[in-house]
């Protein structure tokens, strides 16, 4: 009898428990699961978008299901750094599992203050930059567009930690790839992939959108076939460990991300339909590794075959 | 209460008539203690649609023999609701909850309810509540024709045993006045008849009765319908505007809200 496959993976500097992340935006701060879901089975947690100061967020409707997926438009409505750091993180200290703060801004500069908050503090493991945010400076495009500007950004925030930095890519660019190369060429760990996909709705009847503010961010099963060609892109162009992300659910996706070239995924609009969703994923994933007679998760990573072998 | 993560098995579902309809369903122990205007969030899918769980209010609660049912009241208006309207018997369901804010017990009465539609939904457990103390409850149920006034009958026959009354409004006039269902109300506030008044329905009800309970000194409360996403304060997308200037959450801080606390 072999011993049972070890979950455990490195990515870059990032060590994890197990490749079973929860997704920004849609985990709160972990507290709100903590009755719902087993913490402590997670292989990390990545802690809704945090900025400097707290945000109210959008006008309702924020919210719409379309087939197979998600829309929304929060806002980014959140309790702001301090109050995370205060009243948070303490609660979260004696998880096995990875505590990843995810940070954005409007200003450049934003970021890397952000990054020297959390510096000292030991109960976080990473950061990760939302950089899907308009940038007030240049006219509202996203810093995640535009490589020289990304590139910038990066940098400012890896002169401010010594944590793994993660970059998390918008797919709403031709070649998610050059922002993922301007972000290693930054000094970025680790790039995760992918952001929502912009998206509309619009109803027929009332002719208002679905969504006050009319555009939102698209998740769910429907974006999971372009994370999976972002990642797969990405992994292979980029050469720095990628995180997985868009509409996983079950371990058959776990595993495709994987094959595309993940080396570890988040969960994440799967968990507002089921909170265990992650937990089931660490245990099918243990399972899945044992009936391939496979020891470790890394040997799926990139794993795809190719139609034609070179 | 911990709202739990379980599953409901299908017990029934009945047509009130169509598009309205109750499901019933057997679940675990904790529902035994559900409180009017509380909720759930059930799983309604056929295959991958829809993909969320939908919210509904809890309608009634009955121990029995064979455990704790449930009640919902739905109307059929998209595809969560339909789906839920085709369970069968037998069928078991993911099952969040009780989940939210609750409405006040009534501290003295008399006691107004104002139903807009399938707003009645949470608003029979909170009759019999009421009832139970010895509350005095009048009813006042909206819609716009007889079709829109999903179990009037069940709600008047409880509220006439008590010596209350029930008033059926529709604004074709099918039955009941014809108009709106604030009409008869503001004439009941008027002669100062309640001391608290309790409503579910559309935003722009409940909008009204903010206006006419601040008017006559009433307090007011109301269960509100948006859009969620995950029912327990996870996915941000319950926003309601507070008079603080903030967004509240309709799951977490909601789904009952005093009507003075609402930005409408």
């Amino acid at each position: 009898m072999s011993p049972p496959p070890a979950l455990a993976v490195r990515l870059g500097p990032l060590e994890l428990p197990n490749p079973i992340l929860t997704a920004s935006g849609t985990f709160g701060y972990g507290l709100e699961f903590a009755h719902l879901a087993r913490l402590e089975r997670l292989g990390g947690l990545v802690t809704k978008g945090l900025s400097r100061e707290p945000l109210a967020g959008n006008p309702p409707p924020r919210i719409a299901e379309t087939r197979g997926g998600v829309l929304n438009s929060i806002g980014l409505q959140n309790i702001g750094i301090e109050s995370f750091l205060a009243d948070v993180l303490p609660g979260l200290t004696d998880l096995p599992g990875k505590v990843i703060v995810n940070l954005f801004g409007y200003e450049l500069d934003d970021y890397p203050r952000l990054a020297e908050r959390v510096e000292p503090c030991a109960g976080v493991a990473a950061v990760e930059l939302n950089v899907s945010c308009p940038n007030v400076k240049r006219g509202g495009i996203e810093f995640g567009h535009d490589p020289e500007v990304l590139e910038r950004l990066v940098a400012a925030v890896r002169g401010a930690t010594s944590k793994p930095v993660i970059v998390k890519l918008s797919p709403n660019v031709a070649r998610p790839w050059e922002l993922g190369e301007a972000a290693k060429a930054g000094g970025a760990d680790i790039l995760s992939a992918i952001n929502t996909l912009l998206g509309m709705s619009i109803d027929p009847w009332t002719r208002r959108p679905r969504l006050h503010t009319g555009r939102g961010g698209l998740s769910g099963p429907a974006i999971r076939p372009v994370a999976v060609r972002v990642v797969y892109d990405v992994a292979r162009r980029v050469g720095l460990p990628v995180i997985g992300i868009g509409g996983i659910e079950t371990v058959d996706d776990v595993v495709e991300f994987l094959l595309a070239g993940a080396s570890a995924v988040q969960v994440g609009t799967a968990l507002f339909r089921d909170p265990r969703t992650a937990e089931r994923l660490v245990d099918g994933l243990a399972e899945r590794l044992a009936a391939l007679g496979l020891e470790r998760v890394g040997d799926l990573v990139g794993a795809v075959r190719p139609w034609e072998e070179a | 209460m911990v709202a739990r993560d379980g599953e409901a098995r299908v017990v029934a579902v009945v047509a009130r008539p169509l598009p309205y309809y109750t499901i019933e369903l057997e679940v675990g122990a904790e529902y035994a203690a559900v409180e009017p205007g509380q909720f759930v969030m059930i799983e309604t899918r056929h295959g991958l649609e829809p993909y969320l769980r939908r919210a509904f209010s809890v309608h009634d609660v009955a121990l029995g023999d064979s455990g704790t049912r449930i009640e919902l009241l739905g109307k059929i208006v998209g595809r969560g609701t339909a789906a839920l309207a085709a369970a069968r018997p037998g069928e078991r369901l993911a099952l969040l909850g009780p989940l939210g804010r609750p409405f006040s017990p009534p501290a003295a009465g008399p006691l107004a309810l104002v139903a807009g539609g399938v707003g009645s939904a949470p608003l029979l457990l909170d009759l019999r509540r009421a009832l139970a103390r010895g509350v005095r409850v009048d009813l006042f149920y909206g819609g716009r024709s007889a079709a829109d006034l999903p179990r009037f009958d069940d709600f008047r026959a409880l509220v006439e045993t008590a010596g209350g009354e029930a008033i059926a409004t529709t604004e074709d006039g099918s039955a009941g006045r014809r108009g709106l269902v604030t009409e008869p109300l503001a004439e009941r506030l008027a002669r100062g008849d309640y001391r608290a008044l309790h409503a579910c329905g559309p935003m722009g009800l409940l909008a009204r009765l903010a206006e006419l309970a601040a008017a006559h000194g009433v307090a007011a409360e109301g269960a509100l319908e948006t859009e969620m996403g995950c029912g327990f304060g996870a996915c941000l997308g319950c926003a309601v505007p507070h008079v603080s200037g903030r967004y509240a959450l309709c799951c977490k801080e909601g789904p009952v809200f005093r009507l003075d606390e609402v930005r409408w």
